[in-house]
């Protein structure tokens, strides 16, 4: 499971500094902030699932979508 | 040409990254030195005793590392003074970022030119309450439980974004108006130094606990600090993500 965990973080985390659409990039993110939560809860440290999942996968991903609408969605670069 | 420069460059983008990693990894693998566990056994065998609380985590982070725990909350405190600055002086260029020329007076109060959906107003708005309630459940009894000061503030916060996304254009509390979350952040940050400070007379230094010379459970003062933490936290990430809806004048 942790493992199954680990590889899935490392293709979400690869899907979003490849990712051109930045939207797409924020929701792979905001997955990647849950599933890291659902890994500390596995390796008993539930305080820190709960930061994660608070500010990683809520506040964060608010103010990421927030900056997208103020700027642009394509990355250009 | 250019792609074969582009590819050399690439390459030693990843050595050098690779390099790094292992001259950090490399010295824990080879050094014969035994880890640590002084600290850790100590932590282990009085920590619960000590403090009083149930959550040793707590009771780390909040009495024998208080002092990290302050430098985390000047850190908030300094990068939510640095988003309100920002985004007091590009309040022009932000409100372009809605659609609108600036920022309408009597509009102030909805999200200008922010497409609602049913959805977002039953969801949120019904929602907001019951986020900001476990928020409170989390910081009270984070002695207890996980949690604590700065897990059930964000969870606040993240409360009255959900709030102030679902009400509806006119209605409004005061939880979501700027002068009062920054009035909480401010005597929050107050109140911590106090707190920090109450052990002083008593000879326990700097964040020691005042309660420990007293009959009074040493847990009181956790619960003290988690209090205070959470309600200024809640108050700054939550002043943050108001101002940058753009409800803030």
């Amino acid at each position: 499971m942790t493992i199954l965990i680990l590889i899935l973080l490392i293709v979400l985390s690869l899907y979003t500094l490849s990712s051109r659409d930045l939207l797409h990039g924020i929701i792979a993110l905001s997955a990647f902030s849950l599933l890291s939560a659902i890994l500390f809860y596995i390796l008993y440290a539930p305080d820190v699932a709960i930061t994660e999942a608070a500010v990683g996968a809520g506040v964060s991903t608010v103010v990421f979508v927030w900056a997208i609408r103020s700027t642009e969605r394509k990355d250009k670069g | 040409m250019k792609e074969k420069k582009y590819s050399i460059f690439f390459i030693f983008q990843i050595i050098l990254s690779l390099t790094a990693v292992l001259a950090v990894l490399l010295p824990i693998f080879l050094s014969k030195v035994s880890w640590p566990d002084l600290a850790r056994n100590y932590l282990e065998q009085n920590g619960l005793q000590e403090s009083g609380a149930r959550n040793l985590v707590s009771s780390i982070y909040l009495g024998y590392r208080a002092f990290d725990t302050l430098g985390e909350t000047i850190v908030l405190l300094v990068a939510v003074s640095g988003t309100i600055s920002i985004i007091s002086h590009s309040g022009l260029s932000l409100a372009k970022g809605f659609g609108e020329d600036e920022i309408k007076k009597q509009t102030y109060n909805s999200i200008s030119g922010f497409h609602r959906t049913e959805l977002l107003d039953v969801v949120t708005g019904k929602l907001g309450p019951i986020v900001l309630i476990f928020g409170l459940y989390l910081m009270l009894f984070g002695h207890l439980s996980p949690g604590g000061g700065f897990q059930g503030g964000v969870v606040v916060a993240s409360g009255i974004v959900f709030m102030a996304l679902g009400s509806k254009t006119d209605s409004s509390t005061w939880l979501q108006e700027g002068r009062v979350l920054a009035k909480i952040e401010a005597a929050g940050f107050l109140f911590l130094i106090l707190a920090s400070l109450s052990g002083i007379p008593g000879g326990f230094g700097f964040f020691g606990n005042p309660l420990s010379a007293t009959e009074a459970s040493p847990v009181i003062y956790i619960i003290i600090l988690n209090i205070i933490i959470g309600l200024k936290v809640g108050a700054g990430i939550g002043f943050m993500c108001i101002a940058m809806l753009g409800k803030v004048e």
